[in-house]
């Protein structure tokens, strides 16, 4: 039965190695195209600037950070990361049907509660959000086009992102294993 | 009714060199008109085939939104209105010449016809229901009696009603933009689609959902190739209709355009579509979602980019 | 001669167009290869899963040697592309906040929207933290404004800062991703399996 197949094939994932030469191919063309490498935070920050400046315009004027983001005449959502990020949960949404893991879930280790994996989630993406303004990217727009592009600033990223994930690792390590 | 008079042919404000008079009533009712069309074409062209059981949404369920998509589709033209205290003239004469004559009385038509043939069905839905008024009694079992015959009449007119969305604006030859006659034809599908979408979306019925997916996969590939040929048709044609294409390869609206409503409106839930039809479940909500936003945002720009052409200077 | 936009050779309105279909591949690839699953993610710290280095190291090297075959090829001018600005003190910072984040997190921006994407209720709090802690950083901006702007070396290449050329480092970037990938395969064959 085709539900049956689908079932069995969710955890079948592409072959790292393949999967690495794969991005690396889209990074070239992405490179080779626009000049510039991927990225996904930026598109987060521009989402940020825009709410603000919909929602109190004054002070999105009066911040220092966010009123670099917004400019005049361009509504600052029209910007080559947020159509990326819309590319990139549409070619996810497309990778994930056809292995059959499109699932509403929270996916947590069995030794902790969904609720505590939720928290976890959530505190990680505070500090990530404001980890990667310091940094001036993520792992996607930073380390991983900044490698690409022989970086200075990229392998500096690379190197304390994993570097001090390493170093927390101990101490979150019931979260996962 | 106070009359505005223009001296100079240059340079009125709001109308030449860049019309801006049109805003966002129209695309609204321009796509809940096409809405309304696909779903009620779909209900009477079924029916007629006598596939009410196997297919109960299309021709049952989903007509219950047609009247109200009409109803606020008309509300939205009466807002468009200027001089709103005289729209009834429109309904003193019939002029076969004018698009707009046209499309009055196919909607005087069509809202009345989606409301009788919603309202025969309610009492399968709820058979508790009472009628306010014993009239409608009868005119219940009128209808049932007469179905055929009012499934033959939704399916003309609201063919009219597609095609009409589209020669709204292609009437108005002076917008080079529109001055096309595949604007009917892709309205039409698009309404088509939209519909189909709606239908899908609503349905429980399996065998349905796979009927209508290749129904809806073959209207989009029918939208890309009139989209295909609209642009290949400015293309060859004058410097101002070449320079109207522009807009779209290159100009103010290529992102919006090629985005939102090719790529996001018609290519990816075609290939959903296309995987949901291999066994790969997809939640139908996403690809019927994506294909009514797209039209919707479709009609946004057709109005706003026509507008924006000209053949002078 | 590249890059096709920044040159005129593609129209730039067509930017945001293509932005969605490289989108499109890069959230494909990133799925396909597990990285929408938090629990992949983390593996690489705890030693039962490297898919993020073998997929990162991969993927760094093959877009470096093909950036370097295109400009000796004479496809593209490597002097167009955009390098990023060298700010040691604000990335450091930001590089220790971020690998917090991934730890307790267990994604990182790109694979929290594949997450998102396919349904991972987990991914989408994810992002929806990232946007209050943009929002937060934003606050808080003037306390930290000078720091964020100090050291800013600009876009310093790293072959540049070791003084070698482009072409030896990346060969040894080469040769160290190698035995990484040694080294990790090992070690993936001494650790406990985790079911996910």
């Amino acid at each position: 039965m085709a539900t049956k197949e689908i079932q069995d094939r969710s955890r079948t994932y592409l072959n790292p190695y393949a999967a690495g030469i794969w991005l690396g191919l889209v990074l070239l063309m992405t490179f080779y195209i626009t000049g510039r490498g991927l990225g996904a935070s930026g598109s987060i920050k521009t989402a940020v600037a825009s709410t603000v400046n919909t929602i109190a315009p004054k002070h999105a004027q009066q911040s220092h950070y966010l009123s670099q983001f917004i400019t005049a005449d361009e509504n600052p959502m029209n910007n080559w990361l947020t159509f990326e990020v819309i590319g990139v949960l549409a070619g996810a949404l497309i990778s994930g049907a056809l292995a059959g893991r499109l699932k509403l879930k929270v996916e947590h280790s069995p030794n902790i509660t969904s609720q505590r994996r939720l928290v976890f989630a959530t505190l990680g993406g505070l500090a990530f959000g404001i980890g990667s303004q310091f940094g001036r990217g993520c792992t996607s727009g930073a380390a991983l086009s900044g490698m690409a592009s022989l970086a200075a600033g990229g392998f500096i990223a690379m190197l304390s992102i994993f570097g001090a994930a390493y170093a927390f690792a101990y101490f979150f390590r019931k979260n996962w294993i | 009714m106070k009359e505005e008079l223009f001296v100079s042919g240059r340079a009125i404000p709001n109308i030449d060199p860049y019309l801006n008079i049109w805003h966002w009533s129209i695309p609204v009712y321009l796509f809940l008109g096409g809405l309304a069309a696909g779903l009620l074409f779909f209900a009477g062209l079924y029916s007629i085939l006598g596939k009410e059981k196997e297919m109960p949404t299309t021709v049952k369920w989903a007509t219950f939104l047609a009247p109200a998509a009409l109803v606020i589709g008309l509300l939205c033209l009466f807002i468009d209105l200027k001089h709103k205290l005289y729209f009834w003239q429109l309904y003193t004469t019939i002029r076969l010449q004018s698009p707009m004559s046209w499309g009055a009385w196919v909607l005087m038509l069509i809202t009345p016809l989606s409301f009788l043939w919603a309202g025969s069905y309610v009492r399968e839905l709820k058979p508790s229901w009472k009628w306010t008024f014993p009239l409608l009694n009868k005119v219940e079992v009128w209808v049932a009696a007469h179905r055929k015959g009012l499934a033959w009449a939704m399916v003309i007119l609201s063919v009219i009603l597609g095609i009409y969305t589209g020669i709204l604006l292609s009437a108005f030859n002076a917008r080079p933009l529109w001055n096309t006659s595949l604007l009917g034809p892709l309205f039409l599908v698009s309404g088509l689609s939209s519909g189909v979408a709606t239908i899908l979306w609503m349905s429980k019925n399996h065998a349905e959902r796979v009927l209508l997916s290749k129904i809806d996969l073959i209207l989009i590939g029918i939208e890309l190739f009139l989209i295909i040929h609209l642009f290949m048709g400015f293309l060859a044609s004058n410097a101002v209709q070449v320079e109207a294409a522009q807009l779209f390869l290159g100009g103010e609206f290529t992102v919006f355009f090629w985005v939102f409503v090719v790529i996001l409106g018609l290519v990816f839930p075609a290939i959903l579509e296309i995987l949901e039809l291999r066994g790969i479940k997809i939640p139908v909500v996403i690809p019927a979602l994506m294909v009514l936003i797209g039209g919707l945002i479709f009609r946004f720009i057709m109005v706003e980019a026509g507008q924006i052409t000209r053949y002078l200077y | 001669m590249g890059p096709l936009i920044t040159q005129g050779i593609i129209d730039p309105a067509w930017n945001n167009v293509l932005a969605v279909l490289l989108g499109m591949a890069f959230g494909f690839v990133l799925e396909s290869a597990g990285f929408s699953s938090s629990r992949k993610l983390a593996g690489v710290f705890y030693g039962y899963d490297f898919v993020v280095l073998k997929v990162f190291f991969t993927a760094a090297i093959t877009a470096s040697i093909g950036l370097l075959y295109f400009s000796y090829l004479g496809w593209m001018d490597l002097s167009k592309i955009f390098v990023n600005p060298t700010v040691i003190q604000s990335g450091i910072v930001g590089g220790l906040i971020m690998g917090l984040g991934f730890i307790m997190g267990g994604f990182c921006p790109g694979t929290s929207l594949c997450g998102a994407a396919i349904g991972k209720i987990d991914a989408m709090f994810f992002a929806g933290g990232m946007f209050v802690g943009i929002f937060l950083f934003a606050e808080a901006y003037p306390l930290y404004e000078n720091f964020y702007n100090a050291t800013d070396l600009g876009p310093l290449k790293v072959n540049e800062v070791l003084g070698v050329s482009a072409e030896v480092f990346i060969l040894l970037l080469t040769l160290v991703a190698v035995a990484a990938f040694y080294v990790t395969s090992l070690i993936e064959k001494r650790v406990d399996k985790v079911d996910y």
